[in-house]
């Protein structure tokens, strides 16, 4: 069979479409999605620790790192992450626990808040990671490949919640020049990556639905439905919603009775490590893709520059310096 | 005192220093989005404050592609629409380099050049490939932050790390570039010629002896170098005088 230029051009480029993207690749979005109604969450104030938090670390326990010490610190800097002392604290995000029942108080009332990983929609740590150890999976989930991880903490530092923590010490920097690049693994929430590819929920999910039964604070299901229930409950119960456009999308959204903006201001007053801004824009989005466009157009301006440029100046040139040009 | 021969037209100047300089911001920005100059106290540098802020310096990378996207792309269309393939390797060309770096740190003869010395298009060929790898990865980045393409986790992974580890491979490559055209004299012309687009006549007699017959040796090439010179007095310059 003859193959056409254009022939072989339309194979190439299928075959090569189809190692891109696979099959089951939900574009952009991601399969799943969880709502966190905090309007039901009293931070498990009856438990010894928040069930969501102890399912976490006990799904986890395997995972959490195990530094070689004495840990060097990140020359020229004197300073290092290390974590691995205080393995028991829950009361906020560590390389140890990544997930924590954040409290805030506004107008006397108490709130309790579960956070973990937003997993966005276009995560910026994914995006941003220099040696691709953050992937976004169909799922929806944004996952740390431990195995590739430097801890350069810019997944971090892009992180418009900074959920992913470091620990010192483990790592594949240790194996390369452990003085002077890397800082050791950044651990967070993978939303339970290898339950919800069997099928199964996140295990925070289930420890919340085993205390709370039908009034548990998550729910995790198909992204569709999760969003259509939060709108309607928002709409139905005038309650406000988060992470439906925080970051240009996410796959967390929270219910609250008490507005964002009042939860924020109240974790600013506390010096909360974590906080909930509403305004958060996706600089993927807002900054880097449009000049992405002028990158990829004035490739193409380029290529017609190039041509037009090569025609004219080859007929300048009409019966000319073939021979020298060709050296 | 000799004369000068045109060397390299205007295009082929602007494509290599547009090149030049965005490949340059492209490294530092590309250094900036490893997680480096905060560490380093870059960022305390007074007036480089903005390279501690990823989302600054990955701003700045993005626009120097723009440029260095356009060229790479021209340059591609523009030589091959032209059958100008000098630059790529020919047969005994690795032996003759060897032959032409020995030289210039003092051992030997130089072998006799075409217009480009066998070394450089090894070089070329090199750092093409380098810069082919980070144009297409970096295009890939471009349309996977786009959304235009979903790449599967490992895809993305394998791609980034193309890019970062290319990346390394890129600045090694400039240095010795710019080292061996800085280290050694016997290149300083080349340098100069890389601004004025001419050479010296004479440096072109001893070491590119071939591509000097070329140029002079045939009559019909005679008539090839007034029209270069007379080109040149059309675009303004005082270069003309120098002929």
């Amino acid at each position: 069979m003859d193959i056409t230029r254009r022939g072989f051009f339309l194979i190439s480029t299928g075959l090569l479409s189809s190692l891109i993207i696979k099959e089951n690749a939900h574009a952009v979005e991601g399969r799943y999605a969880t709502l966190v109604d905090i309007t039901r969450c009293d931070g498990c104030s009856s438990e010894q620790i928040p069930k969501c938090v102890e399912a976490c670390r006990e799904q986890n326990r395997k995972r959490f790192p195990e530094p070689k010490k004495p840990i060097l610190p990140y020359w020229p800097r004197k300073t290092y992450e290390d974590w691995s002392d205080r393995r028991d604290k829950i009361d906020t995000l560590t390389p140890y626990n990544w997930i924590f029942v954040q409290k805030a108080t506004i107008e006397g009332r108490d709130i309790f808040i579960p956070r973990r990983c937003m997993h966005c929609d276009n995560p910026p740590c994914v995006r941003g990671c220099p040696f691709g150890a953050l992937t976004k999976r169909p799922q929806g989930n944004s996952v740390i490949n431990e195995g590739l991880c430097f801890g350069g903490a810019k997944c971090r530092d892009v992180c418009p919640w900074h959920i992913p923590q470091r620990q010192a010490g483990v790592g594949i920097y240790l194996h390369m020049l452990p003085k002077y690049a890397g800082g050791g693994v950044m651990y967070k929430c993978d939303l339970c990556k290898d339950r919800i590819e069997k099928g199964e929920e996140p295990a925070c999910v289930v420890a919340c639905r085993q205390r709370l039964k039908d009034n548990a604070v998550f729910t995790f299901g198909e992204r569709r439905d999760i969003y259509g229930l939060a709108k309607q409950r928002k709409e139905k119960e005038g309650l406000y919603l988060y992470g439906d456009i925080q970051n240009g999308g996410t796959s967390t959204l929270y219910l609250s009775k008490v507005p964002f903006e009042a939860i924020n201001r109240a974790l600013i007053e506390k010096k909360d490590r974590f906080k909930m801004p509403v305004d958060v824009k996706n600089k993927i989005q807002t900054t880097f893709n449009p000049i992405g466009k002028a990158v990829l157009s004035m490739g193409f301006m380029g290529m017609a520059g190039a041509i037009v440029g090569a025609i004219i100046s080859k007929r300048v040139h009409k019966g000319g310096d073939e021979d020298v040009r060709k050296d | 005192m000799s004369g000068r021969i045109k060397r390299h037209t205007i295009i082929e100047v602007l494509e290599h220093w547009v090149m030049a300089v965005s490949g340059i911001v492209l490294l530092f920005t590309g250094l900036g989005c490893l997680p480096l100059f905060k560490r380093y106290y870059i960022a305390e540098i007074p007036g480089f404050a903005w390279t501690g802020d990823f989302n600054t310096v990955t701003t700045v990378h993005y626009t120097a592609s723009i440029f260095f996207l356009m060229v790479v792309v021209f340059h591609i269309f523009y030589h091959s629409i032209r059958k100008e393939f000098g630059l790529l390797p020919k047969k005994g060309d690795v032996k003759n380099g060897i032959r032409v770096v020995l030289a210039m740190i003092g051992i030997g003869k130089e072998p006799p050049s075409d217009k480009y010395l066998p070394e450089q298009r090894i070089a070329y060929v090199g750092i093409g490939i380098i810069i082919l790898l980070l144009t297409v990865t970096g295009v890939i980045k471009i349309l996977k932050n786009l959304e235009w393409i979903v790449l599967s986790p490992i895809c993305e992974s394998v791609n980034t790390m193309v890019h970062t580890l290319t990346g390394f491979l890129f600045m090694i490559a400039f240095i010795v570039h710019v080292a061996i055209v800085l280290l050694f004299k016997s290149n300083w012309p080349l340098l100069k010629s890389m601004f004025t687009g001419w050479i010296d006549e004479d440096y072109a007699r001893h070491r590119h002896s071939i591509w000097y017959e070329k140029v002079k040796g045939k009559p019909e090439d005679k008539g090839i170098s007034e029209i270069e010179v007379k080109e040149t007095c059309r675009e303004g310059g005082d270069t003309c005088q120098q002929k």
